[in-house]
């Protein structure tokens, strides 16, 4: 994704199994202040089509 | 039937001030081949090029375009009414079209307007465009409009016809949107009558005789349908096939489309897109059933269609100009020609002939 | 490679008489210059239409997808690699094929060749190490080697991995390839230039599928562009879903491209959709060290889980 100009931070991956809910808590807001920190990103985000 | 004279030093001038009342459109070039793209300020088309990569079919029936918006918020006075996307259908003019394409138009609009049946999106762009279409000096070996129902210099479809004179341009004025072009570009110089049109059919003839490429159609006609259909010869002619959509999407006279709808939230458009006959999905059923599922189908079904449905239907000749790109552009090289000479040679024995 | 037609024919002619195979599967002459039209052959009537040479760029393994019968094909290095990837992917068994396999030393790129010629080109001629293309009023000779498709110069597998019958001596490999400069230069640029740089590469697309469906790893009964319910992407011009379509199905082919060319070859528009199938091949090479098709004995690393696969970006 990064390779084709999508922001590098933007996509995360983390393990994360259905009994560790403290770690899904923090993951979750860590990467909810990761993004918001990179500000919204426009290019890759379909409104409406843009065709004739 | 005016005659004009455009001397080549009056003809940027003439389409500066033509495009003060016309979106002018020509073939432009870009990288590899050449486009018909909207003339910017200052750019003229290029006559130079042979033909354009894809047809000129987009500037009047587009790939991809919204019919209608709608949106959903209960709040909203308009809610659930589709409403008609505003369009631009200022007159527009094409510049630099081959006689090929323009009268692809012609056959596309048997389609498209008919007795029952009009299609208002195509028909407002096709009244509102005039063709101002150039004769070929110098056809490419893949043409084989002569044999297709046009030919270099066809007039058909066509609201002005360019004949390249040396220093100057003949202008033959076919209709009425010709000649409001032609006086809003202010190109006023009338040609002796005779004489151009003496210079235009020695030029047509030229050109004729450079035509390399010829497919025989006489036999499709009376041909049987259901013997042509269940011919032996289509497995050997659809196995290179890999049904993608380069042939439909590049011929000037291929015509289907299907229509969705596309949502984001609350708001949402309804749109066409040119479908193809060559996918797999094009004839599936609500149920699941599909009558085409397999490539030979499709394959046989396209050939059918361009050169024996259409011409039992229209009874105007096949479904085809003879502008050569989707012989040129197939990635594994189906060539049109030589399944219409199949097929009229079938045609006439009435048996699998060799299959060249 | 000029004698290949010939071996190709003798080879075709023997497995259909045999019977080892039901038909064999190759290329026909052309009816424009630079192109062949995959063919497959039954009689002798049509073994001898069969031929080889320097436009056999389009991969046959294509042809063989869920096909029952016994098969005879014509395979360069990278179908060779298509064709052991089928056979993982079980779809082909390898009993029903016959390999004729073809030591390649890259084919042509049609659109480099036509972009150097002067006008249209009307005649095309062969020699072992140049090719001459002719039209109205010129002639020019090139050497093979400069201008070959984009793929066939990075090349580091021109003899077929796997074969049953082989038409030439194999051909050396070449050394000291750099298969991903422009991957590197990609890589090299800021997120703005990449997006720019891609959104310029679609511009063109008219979203034909030729590059799908010419690609032998594209066989999904429904492909996700094509799927209705729910729509994952939407089927017009819109640039959004141009690139999605494009990337989406690089990552259907991550670990299974073998850089055969056949996508860039068969776009009519001539888009260089290689760019997004050459960076995944790159990490499964830097990841996995992993080439795709090598060994029909080998499952691919993105089908099984080693321990040791890398996982530092997961946190």
């Amino acid at each position: 994704m990064e390779h084709m100009g999508i922001e590098p931070g933007r996509l995360q991956f983390s393990w994360i199994s259905s009994a560790e809910s403290t770690k899904f808590v923090e993951v979750v807001t860590q990467v909810t202040a990761a993004i918001k920190a990179l500000g919204p990103h426009s290019n890759f985000a379909k409104k409406m089509a843009e065709v004739a | 039937m005016k005659m004009i004279t455009i001397k080549k030093n009056e003809w940027a001038g003439g389409l500066e001030k033509a495009a003060q009342a016309f979106r002018l459109f020509g073939p432009v070039k870009e990288k590899e081949f050449h486009s018909f793209k909207r003339l910017q300020t200052g750019v003229l088309p290029d006559l130079t090029c042979l033909n354009t990569r894809l047809s000129p079919k987009h500037l009047i029936y587009p790939q991809s375009e919204v019919m209608f918006d709608y949106t959903l918020d209960e709040s909203k006075a308009d809610h659930h009414i589709l409403k008609e996307t505003a369009r631009d259908d200022s007159p527009q003019a094409v510049v630099g079209i081959r006689p090929c394409d323009a009268k692809a138009f012609v056959l596309v609009r048997m389609n498209f307007d008919t007795p029952e049946y009009q299609d208002p999106y195509w028909i407002r762009a096709y009244e509102s465009t005039t063709l101002v279409g150039l004769g070929c000096a110098a056809p490419c070996s893949s043409c084989f409009c002569t044999t297709a129902g046009c030919g270099p210099y066809h007039e058909e479809g066509l609201d002005v016809l360019l004949a390249d004179a040396g220093d100057h341009y003949l202008a033959k004025v076919l209709t009425e949107k010709g000649a409001t072009f032609v006086a809003a570009a202010g190109w006023r110089t009338a040609a002796e009558p005779q004489a151009a049109d003496q210079k235009i059919a020695a030029l047509k003839q030229a050109s004729e005789s450079k035509i390399a490429s010829f497919v025989q159609t006489d036999n499709l006609r009376a041909a049987e349908t259901t013997d042509l259909h269940n011919a032996a010869f289509w497995e050997e002619v659809s196995f290179a096939c890999i049904n993608c959509g380069t042939c439909t999407f590049s011929c000037p006279t291929c015509w289907c489309f299907d229509i969705q709808d596309e949502n984001r939230g609350k708001t949402g458009v309804r749109m066409k897109n040119w479908d193809s006959c060559m996918y797999p999905l094009f004839t599936l059923h609500g149920t699941g059933h599909n009558p085409r599922g397999s490539k030979l189908h499709r394959v046989r079904q396209r050939f059918m269609h361009k050169l024996k449905y259409f011409v039992d239907k229209y009874d105007r000749g096949i479904q085809c100009v003879g502008c050569g790109r989707c012989v040129r552009l197939c990635p594994v090289n189906i060539d049109i020609r030589r399944v219409c000479n199949m097929m009229n040679g079938f045609a006439a024995s009435g048996e699998a002939c060799a299959i060249k | 490679m000029l004698s290949y037609t010939e071996k190709i024919r003798e080879i075709a002619g023997r497995l259909l008489q045999s019977g080892a195979v039901e038909m064999v599967i190759g290329f026909r002459a052309g009816t424009v210059p630079m192109m062949n039209e995959p063919h497959f052959a039954k009689t002798p009537a049509d073994v001898q239409k069969l031929v080889w040479d320097s436009h056999c760029g389009i991969n046959l393994a294509n042809y063989l997808t869920d096909r029952k019968e016994k098969i005879g094909v014509v395979a360069k290095g990278c179908d060779s690699r298509n064709i052991v990837t089928h056979i993982i992917e079980n779809k082909i068994k390898r009993e029903q094929l016959v390999i004729i396999g073809v030591p390649c030393k890259g084919m042509v790129d049609k659109r480099k060749i036509a972009m150097k010629a002067e006008a249209e080109i009307t005649e095309v001629i062969e020699a072992e190490t140049t090719i001459t293309v002719k039209g109205h009023g010129f002639s020019k000779t090139f050497e093979k080697k400069d201008v070959l498709q984009h793929n066939c110069a990075l090349c580091i597998h021109r003899n077929p991995v796997i074969h049953d019958e082989i038409v030439g001596a194999p051909v050396e490999e070449q050394q000291g390839v750099d298969r991903y400069a422009d991957v590197r230069s990609l890589e090299a640029m800021t997120p703005e230039q990449r997006w720019k740089y891609f959104d310029d590469l679609l511009t063109p697309c008219i979203r034909c599928y030729a590059c799908r469906n010419a690609c032998p790893l594209c066989y999904c009964p429904t492909c996700f562009v094509d799927e209705a319910r729910p729509q994952w992407v939407g089927k017009s011009q819109d640039p959004g879903d141009v690139r999605t379509f494009h990337f989406l199905r690089a990552y259907h082919c991550a670990g299974r491209c073998t850089d055969c060319g056949a996508c860039e070859r068969a776009c009519p528009v001539g888009i260089n959709m290689r760019t997004f199938t050459k960076k995944l091949e790159k990490d499964c090479l830097d990841l996995f060290g992993w080439e795709a098709g090598l060994d029909p004995e080998v499952r691919p690393p993105l089908d099984v889980y080693r321990p040791q696969d890398p996982n530092d970006f997961i946190k």
